[in-house]
């Protein structure tokens, strides 16, 4: 193996781990501000899979992505209101109404595909393309890895630090690492539990339809059935493994793309391991990681615990 | 004036009443949904219970539909009703049907009396050791059994697909189709019922749900297994092992969605391969939570699904509405009924409060 060839597969891995890590990251960042603020989210593969699906949905029955990636957003926010609806109004458990809403978003996206479709031929899309920035993508090395990728990567280099910032610098912030805490100290100084509950749900959820959106515009140019395909619940395991905290988050989100990056390539050079140990990596490195995840420190007190006042 | 107040105990009647009120609303959320698809729903509706209930063709159809439906939704009710969120389910049921047909090879050739149930011992281990192992990873690594049994669910999947498309089981020749084993040969398949269509496996669902039902009324280890899903503190207390109790609850679970892959392979399939499992795990959460969480319950809701599964096929063939209604529908009922279940905690009272 020449050693320019290696370099192209490394150039090439790791560009794949950054656009890999985009919907991850998007669904991950808004599920802590979730998690953070008291309400255990187990609907996340749904509510990516429904971003998913309305995101192809629209980029084939209008052409437009940009109209596709807001489509994806609204819808994650839609799923979002169920879920608060359930478990900030009607204190469902948490963990129940998740299964219930991945159940059913799983039912409902591939009864509207096939409507869609109907026996025809599958309509699809050409998806975004990269955007390599002027002059910062021809640096070598550095420039094909951070600087020739597609619009929303760009924009999730920024998403970690934004959302640190609205965590702990913001008096909104501030109420929402209350909830998770300790939900009766607003509650007496007579701010509103449920309403603060439905605002971080929706909007983790409005994230997590984008990272759905994004996995479909940018991936792929069709929908099938369990399209997302277990994304949403890698998600729920880096903010265990990153201990609620937007760094260790970012790690282990980084850690799976990586993975990825690594199985899809390792795919296409032709390694002599069967196709599918390399697609199970991710999950058999997800129980491997959570086996080692020995502290708990950063999970808020009332994580999964409906509130009630009395 | 009107006001809610919490139950002190619940009100059966009231409870079924909330129950039959969120399946009502499903069915008319279901509608809509049907409607957003451009599909007539009043004719959608027609031909799926026709099809499901219209018949004595169409309810053997239905019975056998909704044998493995039962099957891991009783495996659903054991786990949840000690509290361990287990949705392994699909993933047993793959494993039930591998080691099934591993069972196969192994034993192939024995008298019918040795064979079948030698078989079905092969599969239930095969359901019982993932379910242990993820017991094992949640008592003895803290590793939350949802997330647990979702990763070994994508195992399960994976590994079927390595060992049917170009792997040891694969079906290799001309005109042999991608991803499935060769057919199991007719002294393998189940035997049927008194000369009808039904074969033996659809006694096992009402078999298995009498023993739930005694097993969780009757026993310590019933007790134990609701002890651990409403006090876990106090049973720790009483001296009863928690640990092991959440692995044997595990197994059991994993035992009975194994079953329902099992029987599937053997007396419906009749070979190894994915589309003939996929999904029957997560329906069987539906199953059993709209079943009360209850053996008996269970039992009518997996009766209703298979139905509904049974009539999806003429409801193609006749309306033209694609199958996937089924699990859309299964879903939307799930959630009212998720909401008639914290409802039936409450009750409407006259007057003010004493």
């Amino acid at each position: 193996m020449s050693g320019l060839f290696q370099e192209a597969i490394l150039i090439s891995i790791f560009a794949a781990t950054l656009r890999t890590m985009t919907p991850l990251l998007f669904s991950a960042m808004g599920e802590l501000v979730t998690q953070r603020a008291g309400i255990w989210n187990m609907g996340v593969e749904g509510t990516m899979l429904m971003g998913s699906f309305v995101a192809y949905f629209v980029a084939t029955a209008t052409g437009s992505l940009w109209l596709a990636v807001l489509a994806a957003v609204l819808a994650g926010a839609v799923m979002g209101l169920i879920i608060a609806f359930m478990t900030a109004t009607m204190r469902v458990d948490h963990f129940v109404t998740g299964l219930g809403l991945n159940l059913f978003a799983g039912g409902i996206t591939l009864y509207w595909f096939q409507s869609y479709v109907h026996g025809g031929p599958q309509p699809s899309f050409s998806g975004f393309e990269d955007v390599p920035l002027p002059f910062l993508s021809d640096i070598p090395f550095i420039g094909p890895v951070l600087f020739s990728q597609r619009l929303l990567t760009y924009a999730a280099f920024f998403i970690v630090p934004a959302i640190w910032f609205l965590l702990y610098r913001t008096r909104y912030g501030l109420e929402l690492r209350c909830l998770g805490e300790n939900p009766k100290a607003l509650d007496v100084k007579g701010l509103s539990v449920p309403v603060r509950q439905y605002g971080a749900v929706m909007f983790g959820s409005a994230m997590t339809g984008l990272g759905g959106g994004f996995l479909m515009l940018a991936f792929s140019d069709r929908f099938i059935a369990d399209f997302s395909a277990g994304r949403g619940w890698i998600v729920v395991v880096a903010l265990i493994a990153g201990n609620w905290k937007p760094k260790g988050v970012l790690l282990a989100v980084v850690a799976f793309a990586f993975l990825e990056a690594v199985a899809t390539h390792a795919q296409v050079v032709g390694v002599g391991v069967p196709r599918q140990l390399l697609l199970a990596l991710p999950y058999i490195a997800s129980i491997i990681l959570l086996m080692g995840v020995r502290f708990r420190t950063g999970q808020p007190a009332m994580l999964g615990f409906p509130y009630a006042r009395e | 004036m009107i006001r809610i107040e919490r139950r002190i105990e619940a009100n059966p009647w009231w409870t079924a009443g909330t129950l039959v009120a969120a399946l009502v609303a499903g069915m008319l959320a279901s509608a809509l949904i049907v409607a957003t698809a451009g599909a007539d729903p009043l004719e959608a509706f027609r031909t799926l219970f026709f099809g499901a209930f219209g018949s004595q063709k169409a309810m053997m159809t239905t019975l056998i539909k909704s044998t493995p439906l039962i099957l891991t939704g009783l495996a659903t009710v054991i786990a949840f009703r000690a509290q361990i969120w287990s949705i392994g389910q699909e993933g047993q049921v793959f494993a039930g049907a591998m080691a099934g047909y591993l069972g196969s090879q192994v034993l192939s050739g024995l008298p019918p009396l040795l064979f079948f149930p030698g078989v079905i011992l092969f599969g239930v281990a095969g359901g019982l050791l993932l379910g242990g192992a993820c017991a094992i990873l949640k008592t003895r690594f803290g590793v939350n059994e949802i997330v647990s049994t979702v990763m070994t669910n994508y195992l399960a999947i994976y590994l079927l697909s390595y060992l049917l498309a170009g792997g040891p089981w694969a079906e290799i020749g001309d005109g042999a189709s991608y991803q499935q084993s060769v057919p199991l040969p007719a002294a393998e398949h189940l035997p049927l019922l008194f000369g009808t269509k039904l074969h033996f496996g659809v006694l096992l669902p009402f078999i298995a749900a009498i023993c739930g039902a005694v097993m969780l009324d009757r026993t310590a280890l019933g007790y134990e297994i609701k002890a651990l899903g409403t006090n876990p503190v106090a049973l720790g207390h009483k001296g009863t092992n928690i640990a092991k109790t959440i692995v044997v609850v595990m197994c059991i679970s994993g035992g009975l969605a194994a079953l329902a892959g099992v029987i599937e392979l053997y007396g419906v399939g009749h070979r190894l391969k994915a589309d003939n499992l996929v999904g029957l795990g997560y329906a069987g959460i539906i199953v059993g939570m709209i079943g009360g969480l209850r053996p008996l319950g269970t039992v009518l809701a997996g009766l209703l699904f298979g139905g509904l599964a049974s009539g999806a096929v003429s409801m193609r063939v006749v309306s033209d509405i694609p199958a996937s209604l089924v699990p859309a529908m299964q879903g939307i009922i799930l959630l009212f009924v998720l909401c008639a279940s914290v409802m039936a905690r409450y009750k409407i009272v006259r007057g003010t409060a004493s």
